[in-house]
């Protein structure tokens, strides 16, 4: 099988998760909206959670990917890992972006403060910036080599904020709420939120699953048609 | 009485879900194999 027909039929089973993973989602927000209970003190506003928190674990996965498949390809020069990389951290970028927009409406009415410079939004706005930086150089070094080399010290940079966000929260004086899930001891969430939550990280993290899928098998093709069509201008000097 | 605040959660699902629709719908769109 050639590399193009390979990435066609990886992008045709793709196309098929990325609809299932969405019809999960719809459940989720069903689920997370009509069938949760409603939080004593914070209201309905509390439910935001369940779509920030599952949002932040996929862009830290995501960038974690970005960390090691980088490191990897530093010592191995594969270029599917550079291309994988580069999948994982457009998509990791998506799921940053949607957290740093649920944040701050929970923020508004919660702490009374669209933002605060706290520790963790403020790490987390500079991974941001960090992988949009990462896109920008993608696009802008042309020689494929260079730009892999360029990009994966960038995504290993970037991706060492991760564990830094994940303690802020013990290592500062922040606003941002502690783990209530992912923290040492018993989970302080009531049974029926933390089944919706559970099924939110489940589904957010296969949606994820599904998004990267399509786009490295987006970027195989691209990467496979260039290579053809330099070889065809070779052949024909 | 928890407070009244089901705006701001519409409005985090929403944005969330154009976010995400977006991102899907165009890599979808871009990426269909011609």
């Amino acid at each position: 099988m050639t590399a193009i027909s390979s990435a066609e039929r990886s992008l045709r089973r793709s196309g098929l998760w990325m609809a299932i993973a969405l019809v999960l989602m719809a459940g989720v927000y069903v689920r997370a909206l009509a069938f949760t209970p409603e939080e004593a003190t914070q209201g309905l506003a509390q439910k935001i959670f369940y779509v920030h928190a599952p949002s932040a674990w996929v862009a830290f996965l995501a960038f974690g990917i970005v960390g090691v498949t980088s490191a990897l390809y530093l010592f191995l020069r594969d270029p599917r890992l550079d291309l994988f990389a580069a999948s994982a951290a457009e998509v990791g970028t998506v799921f940053t972006t949607a957290v740093l927009v649920t944040g701050p409406i929970w923020g508004k009415e919660i702490w009374g403060a669209w933002w605060t410079w706290d520790a963790r939004l403020t790490l987390t706005l500079f991974l941001w910036f960090i992988y949009l930086a990462y896109l920008v150089l993608r696009t802008a070094v042309e020689e494929p080599g260079r730009r892999a080399r360029y990009s994966a010290v960038l995504g290993i940079l970037g991706a060492l904020l991760v564990p830094f966000i994940h303690v802020s929260v013990y290592l500062f004086r922040t606003l941002h709420p502690m783990p209530v899930v992912l923290r040492p001891g018993r989970p302080l969430l009531p049974g029926s939120m933390l089944i919706t939550l559970a099924s939110s990280f489940t589904v957010f993290t296969l949606f994820f699953v599904a998004l990267l899928a399509r786009r490295y098998a987006w970027a195989r093709l691209v990467d496979a048609r260039a290579q053809g069509e330099a070889e065809r201008a070779d052949a024909s000097k | 009485m928890p407070p009244n605040n089901g705006g701001f959660m519409v409005a985090a699902y929403v944005a969330a879900a154009v976010i995400y629709l977006s991102y899907a719908a165009w890599l979808y769109w871009r990426s269909r194999s011609r």
